[in-house]
Order: structure tokens, then sequence, then C-alpha cells
């Protein structure tokens, strides 16, 4: 393999009044692996996503050995040999293994597929990962039937089959058991020797001490540092990741109050398909903050608590044991709930604002609707969040993004909804628009609603929260509260780093995190 | 031990998805068993392409069909399409023709329908219509050019073709070479790159896309397939009646699609084959024959084929809702 | 979607008025007062057909009925053979008809939700069914009679020399509006349309919905056949069959999106005067049947091609 060289200068990237990316700097040669590290929303998947072609920035250089290159697309990329893995985006799901890695890459002889050829690569590709893989994984199986981390692996292959001088792995260890990445790990190694030049985008701090040679550290979509790994230790390179990271209070809290909380919403040993033993309660009158890294549970808890999604366990709202199998009897009880996905499944996008904000409370306004009554209410709330808007029957994808959040949680408002579950609201919304958010989130603390908040922004957990539960792989893992609720020790529990001995994790849970 | 139930769990899944006509076989068993209960003779080779040989032209649209909905798609024209390659056919071609009409009448039959696919594939695949009302909307024209081309039925075609349409190659029915030959020219297509291309396209075009494939060109030659294969079946169609009807592709379109998917194919796409339709239509065949051997009132057995047929359609529904129930 | 800018229904209704005074030019006779009386009368039928279209279209996840052309014609024979020509019978006839259509759209409903049948093959399934009911219950020869007050109220003109059937459309068109704007099931429809995993997350029971909707698409269509029946006062095996598939052109013509979620009866009415209109002025034309065919199809697309394009991939 050729020696290659791959260097991002000053790149920038704008999303309408967000800047997603700063000044995005990073260099790379044969022969080694660069960690891309910085907190939730810190720039690195932009940055990421520039270099394969799926993003154009909008300004800064791209060298590839030497010469400024730009893609049009992730093929041009990858045709310059720069091959990015993927969390799913690429695979077909009714199609086998075999299939999906050689995708419009077929091994091809008088116009028919070699079958057996691509078989045959396929086996060698999947032997890599010989006894890291599900027992029955081969070249037909299908995707649909594979685990998630086998897909995974299925996707590192993909990358890997097109013989790429760059590989970007972005996240791509996040769903993989430990067995498969302690061998994906063998074969970066093997693959870093042969020339390749590998890009490790990861939030797992021991995995980035393991494999990587250097790290690159973004804050707020600026490259803040360069590290040689062999030099640095974890805590400098949180300290960088955090730097001036006190977090700035958007909730005053009064002084704790003496008054006895009723507790409103609890669970024990709750479980799903993908949370195990989760157990919480949520008093009136308190935000607590659901935190960790990206999709560790978090969303589903949520789901579950709303009766989306079955799970087993116990629920008890205001001291009552609940069982709720649509999300119609959770609302019912005076849950609200606000998905991540805002378009596609918090709003009707080509309906107008006020049938938005009704939906969940047409069955108020009588067997023929008395819309003027209707109107009013929705004014009436409308005007509350201070929603920015030409008129109630425009549609809702007229609205910028934090008016078109306003409504997912006007419409719960309408129905003085007395738990609130938020899934990170404010992704995607401009800092003005946050501001008023938050403190639409602390009028109703003040009126007693309880509200359980995830977030992905670090930031916005402490700077809101009363307490926060910080989760990894569907399991709690850490409560922070008082003193304890502070940037760096959120993000050494996201990560699965003691930040300090004195509040070391519950038993056992940092060990088996790191692991699993 | 749970390993071992886990890889016979993956490899039914797998069946299930792969060979999708797991059930339309199982429903061939029982259609075949009932038939030769009703009717012992059932199995003597003129009976059986007697009863098949009516469901010839039926065969190849339901292959083009599949093309078309396994790559994410539907056509409603396919009907309007054999019609009017029916009548072209015929109206270039006579009692007496000589080899080079004959050749000539059958190209231009097959381009025309290639063409009307190429329209279809056009205006889905190119200006992104919505699949259902654009192959409503085109049907229209190509019954319009049907009627154009022959106004009222009639028209002949060469005594030797259709002689030899109801003769028995080899001692095989003629039914059979048709399916194998279908079957043949399928498994070269899913042979070349277009194969996982279409599969691909209709399974998540997003991914297929990232992935490099030319999502746009496989959808516009998936129509013009489909095109094709009505005009070899307008081709069948002439044979087996000897005569030009601008309106005998008519029926074929919805009974098409019920076999594509009797035969496991999904509407949605990405997955099925040619294999299972084809047993559909042999199974739909089959059910007719039971309904009218059955001894039932005539007045009722359009009843209860159609009753067949829903539950048949059902099945798959029933079956994975008693799944479902079991392990709640 | 709306590329013009323009709402759908007044494209609709500016190309019926281009129609009607392309009509008059072409064939002198064309806009005359008796003559637009009879496009109306058969744009009603196509009309009052293509209501329960429109609410299934209007519920998104592939919906269509393709059962209704053989409701119709059910609809039609249990009115003629119950009613049998006598007006007190017909009310009873009337109450059985919509009731029996109800209740196959139900199970059109069933398929569809609980058994994850594709509405395509659901309806065009029951279409075999209902065809089969029909030949039962005719034992393949239509005897009865059509009700006098049925003939009347359809075929004879009330006031001012316009039909009843008018009327009924008019009045079926403010109770569709009603149903779809000022009841929570109207709501709650267009949010199913438009994206099931919002309206169940808002508290919709996704499933109810559909049911209601697919019921009520075949208690509709037995309306159009007991309707259509005091036109023809006869009943043919096939009398709705040609009406299945241009009620789904009415709807998408009327500016309803095949995707769901967007769409009114005001939309599908002045799409089903469009269509008749169209057929009509062809027909006036004495052009050949081809030529007719030919048209009406180009016509189709290039209305299609107006509002019914699906995203690009590359965004």
């Amino acid at each position: 393999m050729a020696v290659v060289s791959l260097s991002a200068q000053h790149l920038v990237k704008r999303y309408g009044g967000v800047v997603a990316l700063a000044d995005g700097n990073l260099d790379v040669k044969s022969g080694e692996v660069l960690a891309l590290m910085g907190a939730n929303g810190s720039g690195k998947s932009t940055l990421g996503k520039i270099i394969t072609g799926a993003v154009v920035p909008d300004a800064g250089r791209l060298l590839l050995d030497g010469e400024g290159v730009s893609f049009s697309s992730p093929q041009a990329a990858r045709r310059a040999g720069i091959s990015a893995v993927y969390q799913e985006l690429s695979l077909v799901p009714d199609m086998t293994v075999a299939e999906n890695i050689w995708l419009a890459n077929e091994p091809v002889a008088l116009g028919r597929v070699r079958r057996k050829e691509r078989k045959e690569r396929t086996a060698r590709l999947l032997s890599l990962f010989e006894n890291a893989l599900g027992p029955s994984v081969g070249p037909d199986s299908l995707i649909s039937a594979l685990s998630p981390s086998d897909r995974q692996i299925v996707e590192i292959l993909k990358a890997l089959s097109r013989e790429p001088r760059v590989m970007i792995l972005d996240e791509a260890t996040a769903s993989l058991g430990a067995r498969q990445v302690e061998r994906l790990f063998e074969l970066v190694g093997e693959w870093k020797a042969r020339g390749m030049a590998l890009v490790f985008i990861s939030h797992r701090m021991e995995e980035i001490f393991q494999i990587s040679d250097r790290a690159t550290v973004l804050l707020s979509g600026k490259t803040v540092g360069a590290a040689n790994l062999k030099e640095t230790s974890e805590e400098e390179l949180v300290g960088l990741m955090i730097e001036g990271g006190v977090a700035e209070r958007h909730i005053e809290h009064p002084a704790e109050a003496a008054v006895e909380r009723t507790l409103l919403l609890e669970t024990e040993d709750l479980r799903t398909s993908v949370l195990r033993e989760v157990s919480l309660g949520l008093t009136e009158g308190e935000i607590l903050g659901l935190g960790g890294l990206q999709g560790q549970g978090q969303a589903e808890l949520l789901l579950a608590l709303f009766g989306a999604v079955p799970h087993s366990g116990t629920i008890r709202f205001a001291g009552e044991e609940v069982r709720f199998s649509h999300p119609r009897q959770a609302m019912r009880k005076g849950l609200a709930f606000v998905p991540g996905d805002r378009g596609g499944e918090g709003l009707l996008s080509i309906r107008s604002i006020l049938e938005n904000l009704l939906l969940p409370s047409w069955s108020r306004y009588g067997m023929f609707l008395n819309i003027r009554q209707a109107r009013r209410d929705s004014e009436e709330v409308s005007q509350g969040l201070r929603l920015k808007m030409g008129s109630l029957d425009l549609p809702v994808s007229s609205l910028s993004g934090g008016n078109a959040q306003k409504v997912v949680l006007g419409k719960w408002l309408m129905r003085d909804p007395k738990v609130l579950l938020l899934d990170d609201p404010t992704k995607g919304v401009d800092v003005g628009a946050k501001g008023e958010f938050y403190k639409i989130l602390s009028d109703l603390r003040q009126r007693g609603v309880a509200i359980l908040l995830h977030s992905s922004d670090d930031e916005e957990l402490l700077g809101l929260c009363d307490r926060v539960l910080v989760m990894r792989d569907g399991v709690m893992r850490r409560e922070l509260s008082g003193d304890d609720l502070n940037k760096s020790a959120l993000v050494s529990a996201s990560v699965g780093v003691a930040s300090s001995p004195s509040d070391s994790p519950p038993s056992g849970g940092l060990a088996s995190g790191g692991a699993a | 031990m749970s390993a071992a139930r886990a890889s016979v769990g993956l490899r039914l899944r797998r069946v299930a998805l792969r060979q999708s006509y797991a059930f339309a076989l199982l429903l061939l068993v029982i259609t075949v068993a009932i038939n030769y209960y009703l009717q012992p003779n059932f199995f003597q080779p003129g009976i059986l392409s007697g009863n098949l040989l009516l469901f010839v032209p039926l065969m190849l649209v339901a292959a083009g069909q599949t093309v078309v909905v396994i790559g994410g798609g539907i056509d409603l024209s396919l009907g309007a399409i054999v019609s009017m390659a029916n009548v072209v056919i015929v109206s270039l071609m006579g009692q007496e023709s000589s080899p080079s009409q004959i050749v000539l009448a059958l190209a231009a039959g097959f381009l025309a329908g290639t063409l009307a696919g190429a329209l279809n594939g056009f205006c889905v695949a190119v200006l992104r219509f919505q699949p259902i009302v654009t192959t409503f909307a085109t049907s229209f024209v190509f019954s319009g050019l049907a009627l154009y081309v022959l106004p009222e039925p009639g028209g002949a075609m060469p005594l030797g073709l259709v002689n030899f349409f109801y003769t028995n190659p080899l001692g095989l029915p003629m039914v059979l070479w048709v399916a194998v030959i279908v079957l043949l020219l399928w498994s070269l297509l899913r042979s070349t790159r277009y194969g996982p291309y279409l599969y691909a396209t209709g399974g998540r075009d997003l991914s297929a896309f990232v992935s490099g494939v030319p999502v746009s060109s496989v959808r516009f030659l998936s129509y013009c397939i489909a095109g094709l294969m009505a005009a070899f079946a307008a081709l069948a169609l002439a044979l087996s009646t000897g005569t030009g009807n601008p309106i005998g592709g008519a029926d074929l379109m919805l009974q098409s699609i019920v076999a594509v998917v009797l035969g496991g194919t999904r509407l949605s796409g990405g997955q099925g084959g040619v294999v299972g339709s084809i047993i559909g239509v042999v199974i739909l065949s089959l059910i007719q024959s039971i309904v009218s051997f059955s001894g039932a009132p005539s007045s009722w057995q359009t009843l209860i084929n159609g009753l067949i047929v829903v539950a048949a359609l059902a099945g798959p529904g029933i079956v994975a809702l008693l799944g479902r129930g079991r392990r709640a | 979607m709306r590329r013009l800018g323009l709402n759908p229904i007044v494209i609709a209704l500016i190309l019926a008025v281009i129609l009607f005074v392309v009509g008059g030019i072409v064939q002198p006779g064309f806009a005359s007062f008796g003559q637009a009386m009879n496009i109306l009368r058969l744009a009603a039928f196509l009309g009052i057909v293509a209501a329960g279209q429109t609410l299934v279209i209007i519920s998104g996840g592939e919906g269509i009925d393709l059962s209704v052309g053989a409701m119709i014609t059910l609809g039609a024979i249990l009115v003629f053979r119950i009613g049998d020509g006598q007006n007190e019978q017909a009310l009873i006839a009337l109450a059985i008809s919509l009731g029996v259509g109800l209740l196959l759209g139900a199970v059109n409903g069933f398929g569809i939700t609980l058994l994850g049948i594709p509405p395509l093959v659901m309806t065009l399934g029951m279409a075999g069914v209902v065809q089969g009911l029909i030949l039962v219950i005719t034992g393949g020869r239509v005897e009865g009679e059509a009700a006098p007050a049925l003939t009347g109220l359809v075929s004879g003109s009330l006031v001012l020399g316009i039909p009843g059937v008018i009327f009924l459309w008019l009045l079926l068109g403010g109770a569709m509006w009603l149903v779809l704007q000022r009841t929570a099931y109207g709501r709650r429809l267009f949010a199913v349309g438009t994206n099931r995993v919002t309206a169940k997350l808002s508290g919709v029971r996704v499933p109810s919905v559909l049911v209601l909707t697919y019921s009520l698409s075949g208690m509709l269509a037995a309306l159009g056949g007991v309707v259509l029946l005091g036109y023809t006062e006869q009943v043919f095996l096939n009398l709705g069959d040609p009406y299945t598939l241009p009620s789904v052109a009415a709807v998408v013509v009327g500016g309803t999106l095949l995707a769901g979620g967007m769409g009114s009866y005001f939309g599908t009415m002045a799409g089903a005067l469009v269509l008749t209109l169209l057929t009509s002025l062809l027909t006036a034309l004495d052009l050949p049947e081809s030529a007719r065919l030919i048209v009406y199809g180009v016509t189709l697309l290039l209305l299609l091609s107006l509002y019914g394009r699906q995203k690009a991939l590359r965004q």
C-alpha cells in the first residue's frame, strides 16, 4: 500500500444559524491511528462526514497526499481511497451478508456476478472476525437476522472491501461486543502496519488509549489541541474536552425547601429489549436528567414509561401501579412525551400548527368540534410559549426548529401534564430558542410538573437538572446530584472513567461497563 | 444448546425470506391434493396441461410484475400493454404469413411492449411520479393505442404457429416449457449485477444509493422488462385464442398482482422472486379447477373462489398473528 | 408538494371551466343547460362513489380501496331485490344495503390492520368475494325493481330542472366536510395519514381509525350503488366495475395526496367533475374510442405532473 496523508485545514460548516464546525483541523498519515475526540456536539461527526464526502464544507481545505480535493459524494471519496464505516446506514436488511458487502462492487465475469468468488471473498473477510461473530453468521446470512453488533461488523467489512487507504471509524465500536472490539483492534494494528491511515472517533476513553497514536480534540466546533497519547493522561484529555467547562446555570434553584414533595413516577426493575433493571423515582417540581453517551437506552426508557414499547417490571404513578400498553393510557393519566425525532415522531409536518397542537385533545371539543374554542385554547398556549408564527393555519413545517419543538411541547401543555418526558428536546435548536425553552421548563418546574429530561448536551443537563442519572448500555450507572453534579463527573461517568476516588461508581458498574 | 436453537431460528427466518414461496408451496401441495381427490385423472398430461394452458399469459405477466414489485414499484398498465402488443402482432400477421413477416410482426410487438414499459419507467423513475396512478393513467394510453390498431376483435395467426402452441414438444406440455424458460431467464437476470441492484433498490433505496447503486436506472429497467414480458404474454394470448383482441389483456393486470402476492413477494419491494409468482399462478388455476369440479352450484363458484383466494392471502398474516399471540 | 403554489382544488375547477368552455366552442349545445345538468348528474355518481375512496386515500399507508366497484353493484342489487319497487320497503332495503357495505368494509379494515395484508391486495380479494356474493344472491339473473321514490329522487328534477341527485351530492359534500373538519375522527384520520408514529405517540389508536375508515368506504360505495340504481333503474352484474379506478383518479386529480394525510372531499368533487367533463367532451367531439382513451390518459398524466411527485434521494 502506498504512503498516504490526509490533512484538514480550517474546515467550517454551518447549518442555518447553527455553527456545527467553526475551525476543524486534523492530520493523519500512513501507519497511524488518529483519535478524534470531543464532548457531545463538539463537531466530531461533522468533521468526519466532511472527510468522507457526506457533507460539503462551507470553507476550509482538504488535502489528500498534499493536493487539494473536494468530494461531492461518498462514492467520490471512496474512489479516492477514503472509506467510512456507517452505522447500519448502507445495509439492506433483506439481503445477505455477501450481497451487502459487495453491493455495487460485485466481482463480475462476462456480465455475470461471480457468486462463488463473492462468497469466498466474503468468507475471507468474515474469517477476520472468526469466533467473534454470532454462531451461524456466514456469507449467506440475511442482515435482518443478524444482531446489531454483527451488522456493525458487516459495515466495517464492507468499508474494508473497498481496500481504502484512509478509513474513518465513526463510533464504530459503539454497538460491538467486547470480543469484537478486541479483534477489531488487533486488525487495526495489522492495517496500520500495512500503511493504512485511520481516524477513530469514539467516546470511550480506554479504547482510545488502547489503539490510538495521537488525538485531536474538538471543543465547540474548534480544534483545541492535539496530543501524543503516549505522553498524555486520561485526566489531561478530559480537561481538554471540557476546558472552561463551568456550566452556566439556566435555572435558579429555590433553596431546597423542607416541603415534602410527592413521588409522582417510580419504576422498579424496568426491562425492555434494551434496558436492564432500571429503577428511578421522579418527584413533582423536579427536573431529573438522563445523561450518558448517545443511544445508551435513554430514549427507550422514555418510550417505555409512555407505554410505547413493550416492557416488564413495575411502574407506579402517584403511588398506584400502572400498566400502559398504549400511549393513550399514559396520556390520560397526565403523562406527556416529546420524542427525540421531532419530524419523524413528534410532528405532522404537512398539517397546520393548530392541528398539531390539538391532536391529543380533540375529544374534548364535542362530537362536532367546537373549533372556535379549540382555536382560542391553541392561541393561549402558543402565546404562553411565545411561538413565532405567521398563523395557526400554516403548516408546522414552516416553523424554525425551535418553534416547531415548542409546538410538540405545546400539544401536551394544552392538557396540563403532570409528568413531562423529554427526549433531547433542544437538538438542532438555535441558541436563542434554547434559552426560551429553558425558561419554559423552569416555569413548569415551578408549577410542580415533574420533568424527566434526556439530553445529548451535557451543559444543558448541568444547567437545568436537579439530579442527573447517567446511563450506559441500558443500565443506570451513576446518580449525580449536589456537588457531584459537575462536568468532569458527568463526562467521566459517561465514558466510563472514575473521575476521582471519592465518587466511584456503584458495585462493578465501571468494570463491566467498559467491557460490555 | 441455545446456540443450536438460535441457528435453527435463523435458518427458518432465512427460508421465510429467501424462499419466500414456502407458504405458496404448501398451498400448492394442498390444492394439488384436493384436485387429485376430486379428479383422479388429474395427473394425466392432457388434463393437466389443458387446465394450465389458459394461464400461460398470466404466468408471463406475473413474472414481469414480480420484477417491478421487487424493485419497489407496481404496474397497473400491464394488462393494457398485453392488449396493445397483442393487436400489433396480430395485425401484422395473417393466416398465411411468410417467416419474414412473422419475425417482423413479433419484433414489432416486443418493441411496442418494451417501449410502453419504458414510458412507465420514465415517468416513475426519472420524473418520480407515484407508480400506482401513473401506470393507471398510461393504461388508458395503451388501451387507446390498442383500439386504434385494431378497433374490433379479429385477425388471425398463422395456423402453423397456433398448432405448435398446442403441441407437447419432447412430450412435455407447452406450459411447462414456458415456465422453465421464464425461470431460466429470471435466473440469468438475477445472476447479473442487476439482480442485487434490483433487490437493494426495492429493499432500502437510500442504502442502495449510498452504496453506489444507480437507483433510477434500475427502476427504469424493471418497467421495461415488465413491458417486454407483457409482450410475450400478448403472443401467448394470440396463440391460445388464434386471433387478436384489443381488450384481451384487461383481466390479467389485477390477477397478476394477486399471483405475485400469493407467491410470497412483498408488495413493498426488495424481496420475493419469480418462482413464487409462477407457483402463485398455478395455485390460482388449481383453485379455479377445484371450484369447478367441487360440484358446487355454479352461482356459488365465484364466491368460493374469492373466499379461498382471500384465505390464501391472509394465511401468512394469520400465522404471524398466532405467533405473536403465543409469545405475548 | 404544490409546485405552482396553487390550491389543487382551484386548479381542478379552472380546468373544469376550461373544459366546459372548450366544449361549448367546438360543439354547439355542449354548454347548454340540459347538457350541463346531465354532466353534473354523471359527475355526481362518480363523486359519491369516490367519497369513501377519499377517506381511504387520506388514511395513508398505501391506502386504496379496489373493492368499491363490487360494493356499488352489491349495494344496488340489495336495494333492487329487497325493495322490489315498493316505496315502503325502500328504507329498510337502504339500511340493509348500507349495513352490508359497512360490514364488508370493516372486514377490509381488519384484514389490513390485524393481518397486515396490503390494502391493494386485500380490497382486490374482497372485490372477488363480493362479486361471488352477488352471483349467489342473484343466481346470475337480476330480478326486482327500483323503488319509484328512489328513481324520482335521483332522476326527477326537484327544483328548476335540476336533478335530485345533484342536491344529494351537495348534501354529501357538506356531510363529508363535517366529518373531515369537524369531528375528532376526521382530524385523527389526517394525523394517521400523515405520520402513524406521531399519531400513536399522541394517543391516537391507529388501527381503530383505519377500520372505521375502510368501513365507511364500504358503506359509501353501497350508497353510491343505490343512487346509481335510481338512475339506471336496472342492475347489471358489473354495474360498478367502471367506477373503481376512476374513483381513485378523481381523488388524485382533486389534489388529495396518494401518500395520505392531505386532501379534501371538495377536491374530489372537483376531480369527479373534471374527469366527467373530459369524458363527455371527448364523447361530444365524436372522436373514435381509441383517441378518447389516449387523450384521457395523457391528460391524467399531465395532471399528475402538477402535483404527484415523490422526493428525490439526493437532497
